[in-house]
């Protein structure tokens, strides 16, 4: 039996993914804005930096295809929020990571 | 500074700040590679924004236009480094003939579909993704360096864009004929891309001076190396394949061939051309070269019209 997969597991899933323009993780970027499991359902709220975002389609699979290699995760459902998002939603690690590839 | 002296400054890993630090024949070297670099991001903003209107869906024309937008930042910071160089940027921009800009050929044949929008991110983003990586990595002008940071993120993102598209559209049969059919002259436009095999290179002098690293034949292999694994992997064919003595990739056609910009065929019946020839087609510019460039110009032409009314 594998332990249950909790919000918390999620969230180390995701702090692998990248945002598809920088290198920094969808969690250290703030975009992630709430995370739960139930029964199998991986529930995941999304926000993204502009309303005009254009990375929002490949976002949303790349949070889909790693839930999903989750043992106990058989389905995603990802919200889109929209609520707003700044600089100060990005993690000291993010901005760490963002200056050191210069564009912060 | 002699050509031999700033050679053995740049071989020492010694970065040029600005032209006092280098020679005329390096200034005009980087020029020409500069305005390669800006035309070539510039134009592919009109040529993506016309094949943008065949978009599947309100996000997909969003992810287009933010792909645009990048595009044109990637062509202000080469027209910036320009005005530093001394360069006049608006007669550059706005005053030349269509003619005379120095992008890529393929930029000249217009995207009819979606799919060969989808195709060009997929293949000429992956060419500029090349082309710049070698730049970042190695160019001895030290302003490029670091501007090229940012172009390289934003390439990714527009490369994945298009390999997204194209398996997608490759498993649904019907899709999957049209994909096929724009990669069949799409894939052999940027094999072209890269330019005159290093036999034939006139401006040595990008490498001398280390204003790029690698060689155009270097470069057009390392585009296949992944190109040619990324449409395998999709079920999508391309006349090229790896040949594992080598460990280099061949072109399974002859190469050059003339193209037939009416019905977007490469006329394999006529047989391998000459690269003059093929010089002479890019001198000649395609279809699209005056609409595109008037439509970049406009703005500028009605805002003089209004200034001198």
């Amino acid at each position: 039996m594998s332990a249950a997969v909790t919000a918390d597991t999620l969230r180390d899933a995701l702090a692998g993914v990248l945002d598809p323009e920088y290198p920094v993780s969808l969690v250290d970027m703030g975009l992630i804005r709430s995370l739960a499991v139930e029964e199998g359902t991986a529930k995941v709220a999304v926000t993204f930096c502009s309303l005009g975002c254009p990375c929002t389609e490949l976002i949303r699979d790349d949070i889909e295809e790693r839930l999903l290699e989750l043992p106990g995760i058989r389905a995603v459902e990802i919200e889109e929020v929209y609520e707003p998002w700044s600089r100060a939603d990005i993690t000291p690690r993010g901005l760490a990571r963002l200056r050191e590839v210069g564009v912060a | 500074m002699d050509d031999a002296e700033l050679v053995e400054r740049i071989g020492q890993g010694k970065l040029v700040e600005g032209p006092e630090h280098a020679n005329e024949r390096y200034v005009e070297g980087l020029k020409r590679t500069l305005i390669v670099s800006g035309d070539t991001e510039l134009v592919s903003a009109p040529a993506y924004l016309r094949a943008a209107q065949h978009a599947p869906r309100m996000q997909s024309y969003i992810s287009v236009v933010g792909i645009i937008q990048d595009e044109l930042g990637h062509a202000h910071i080469a027209y910036r480094m320009l005005r530093d160089l001394g360069v006049d940027t608006d007669a550059l921009i706005y005053e030349r003939e269509p003619t005379d800009f120095r992008y890529p050929y393929a930029f000249d044949v217009p995207l009819d579909s979606w799919y060969e929008m989808v195709v060009a991110n997929g293949f000429y983003d992956r060419a500029g993704f090349v082309l710049l990586s070698d730049i970042y990595e190695h160019t001895s002008y030290g302003p490029w360096k670091r501007a090229l940071v940012k172009v390289d993120r934003e390439e990714t993102f527009h490369l994945r864009h298009g390999e997204r598209w194209m398996r997608t559209l490759a498993q649904d049969p019907e899709h999957k004929t049209k994909l096929q059919a724009a990669v069949d002259w799409m894939f052999v436009m940027t094999l072209e891309w890269f330019g005159l095999p290093d036999d034939l290179k006139r401006h040595k002098e990008q490498l001398g001076f280390g204003l790029k690293g690698k060689s155009n034949d270097t470069l057009r292999q390392e585009w296949m190396s992944t190109a040619v694994p990324f449409c395998e992997s999709i079920g999508i064919d391309v006349p090229a394949h790896l040949d594992k003595a080598s460990g280099k990739y061949e072109i399974d056609m002859p190469f050059p061939l003339e193209f037939d910009e009416g019905e977007k065929r490469w006329l394999l019946e006529d047989g391998e051309i000459t690269w003059d020839q093929v010089l002479t087609r890019w001198k000649r510019r395609g279809p699209s070269n005056e609409e595109f460039v008037a439509q970049l110009q406009a703005g500028y032409r009605d805002l003089r019209v209004g200034l001198a009314a």
